[in-house]
């Protein structure tokens, strides 16, 4: 498996993130900004400022995300609403879904191959890898762009995010040193032998 | 091949009761008796009575398809659990008290040390194609041969949480019906699902004398890249998850006998469906029978694929189509085979189940007979 492109999140150097630039559409929760973000920055590193044309490569782009709790202050806002007898928002209703998330980037950038989000247990990079490489192999992706995005314990403080784009079909020759971007480095730098059996 | 397989949903514990109301266009849906509506546009649902605790139904569920699949203590110890859920919303309420909140893997790493399964596990997270995605991953698995054998289950009960958001979003139909394809359709409703298969390769099942329920045959996944809200128009993404899983499983559109579609009920969605059903079938989508059975069990998110996955196969195995219910007259931005009124006879070899969230995912399954 080939890492074409990756970006994380605070970026290198920076222990605390500024908040990431506002999502349209997306209120209350960092989780959606902080997922559009780090997708367009690892995105615009592989293609280039502009959107690519649709029928390139980016049309047989896949999005894998892989989050072990997902936007939980969307989940805690709504909860909290429903306590309360407050009135939910409605634009809650489509952020709530991961899907929505990534639908935003995928139109942005015209991906249209599959989209997969998954809660790791252990081994989030390898669950994630080992994801792209099925989509890839099944022939459904040629290419899958992977984000990992994590949120802190209270809004903005403590998100941490990796975006990768990889292709190729097996995930068991990926290791960091082929992640050729240089400001890039992944701590959990190997796809866990024992994750191997699922997939 | 699926060789094990149990379910819950409105209608009850177990198939007889899917087979004996949901299959003849029978709704489950009530008005919602489970936590307080009397603030909500809508007012109904599909759910069982009391209070089922998500995590317990799914343990008790996924030991059951285990048992129907006959799996030993040893070849249960080597079974992975693909779960497809979202974190139990009570599990949120006792974060706040100081309790660190679970997330969806750590449930399946739990039901999965319950029912004496493999350590791996992994949680699929995808709102509405959440357990179709985690069927494909098992299939795909098994196909590649990174596993012989693979759980899969889903599970989502009607909560307060999703049905304010639904509500607000005015997704429900205040008419309490689901009322797919039809004109006069005013929305989807929620419906209870837990469900659990047990999917292994084709030698494996043989090797060890398994009853063979059906065959997962193909997969398809594919995003429309159009709106973040909106399916496509034209159905782009879907129509190519069919193409892919028609391919993937080697069979042509022609020898599709049924269409379990995704049929929310919610007005772009069905027509959106409509647009890729005719793209990928051409002249004969007159032919293909199709229902949306969301409108008896209700539409149970995570759940939802996998729910739909067992009606398709009930289909095959009986003989039976389900009843698409709820509808009051055609739709010219629907013009599919609808079945209605009552099951209809039918020699299916293979069927199609399709289903699609929000941003524009798809998947597409095939299922074929044994």
């Amino acid at each position: 498996m080939t890492v074409l492109a990756c970006v994380q999140w605070p970026p290198p150097g920076q222990e605390v993130a500024p908040p990431p630039p506002p999502l349209p559409g997306f209120v209350i929760s960092s989780f959606g900004p902080l997922v559009a973000h780090i997708a367009g920055q690892c995105l615009h590193q592989r293609h280039g400022a502009a959107p690519p044309v649709k029928g390139t490569v980016a049309g047989r782009t896949g999005v894998v995300m892989v989050s072990a709790r997902g936007d939980m202050a969307t989940a805690y806002a709504v909860a909290r609403a429903v306590d309360r007898g407050d009135r939910v928002s409605p634009l809650l209703f489509f952020q709530t879904a991961l899907t929505a998330v990534v639908g935003r980037v995928a139109v942005r950038w015209g991906l249209a191959g599959p989209v997969v989000c998954i809660s790791p247990e252990d081994h989030p990079l390898g669950d994630g890898l080992a994801e792209a490489a099925s989509l890839i192999a099944d022939g459904d992706a040629d290419e899958v762009l992977v984000v990992l995005p994590e949120q802190g314990a209270s809004p903005g403080d403590g998100d941490a995010a990796l975006a990768l784009i990889v292709s190729g079909r097996t995930v068991s020759d990926c290791t960091v040193s082929d992640c050729t971007v240089s400001d890039c480095t992944v701590s959990d730098s190997t796809v866990p032998a024992g994750q191997e059996g699922i997939s | 091949v699926i060789t094990g397989l149990a379910v819950i949903s409105a209608f009850g514990r177990g198939i007889p009761p899917l087979l004996d109301h949901a299959f003849a266009g029978e709704p489950a849906f009530t008005q919602v008796t489970r936590f307080d509506v009397s603030r909500r546009r809508a007012r109904a649902a599909a759910h069982m009575p009391g209070a089922p605790v998500l995590a317990q139904e799914l343990a008790s569920t996924v030991d059951k398809a285990c048992a129907d699949a006959g799996l030993t203590v040893a070849e249960r110890a080597s079974c992975p659990l693909l779960l497809a859920a979202r974190a139990d919303p009570a599990d949120l309420r006792h974060q706040a008290n100081g309790r660190p909140p679970g997330s969806p893997a750590t449930m399946a790493a739990a039901i999965a040390a319950q029912c004496g399964l493999s350590r791996l596990v992994r949680a699929y997270t995808g709102a509405c194609i959440a357990s179709s995605t985690a069927a494909a991953a098992a299939a795909s698995a098994i196909r590649s041969r990174a596993s012989q054998r693979i759980a899969v289950a889903a599970g989502y009960l009607v909560d307060a949480d999703q049905f304010a958001l639904f509500d607000a979003a005015r997704a429900l139909a205040d008419d309490g019906q689901v009322r797919p394809f039809s004109k006069g359709r005013r929305g989807t409703l929620l419906g209870d699902g837990v469900v659990a298969l047990v999917l292994e390769s084709a030698s494996a099942a043989r090797l060890r004398g398994a009853r063979v329920l059906a065959r997962l045959a193909g997969w398809g996944r594919a995003g429309d890249a159009h709106d973040v809200s909106r399916p496509h128009p034209g159905g782009a993404g879907l129509g190519r998850a069919i193409r892919a899983a028609l391919n993937c499983a080697g069979v042509t559109a022609s020898q599709i006998g049924y269409v379990n579609a995704n049929g929310t009920g919610a007005v772009h969605s069905d027509s959106s469906e409509s647009a890729a059903l005719r793209g990928a079938f051409g002249r004969t989508v007159a032919d293909v029978p199709v229902s949306a059975t969301k409108s008896v069990h209700g539409h149970a998110l995570e759940a939802s694929a996998l729910l739909e996955l067992v009606m398709t196969l009930l289909a095959l195995r009986t003989g039976r189509l389900p009843v698409n219910a709820g509808f009051i007259e055609p739709d010219e931005q629907c013009p599919l085979n609808l079945i209605l009124q009552r099951p209809r006879p039918a020699s299916a070899r293979y069927a199609l189940t399709l289903n699609a969230a929000l941003g524009g995912a798809n998947t597409a399954l095939v299922v074929a007979a044994p």
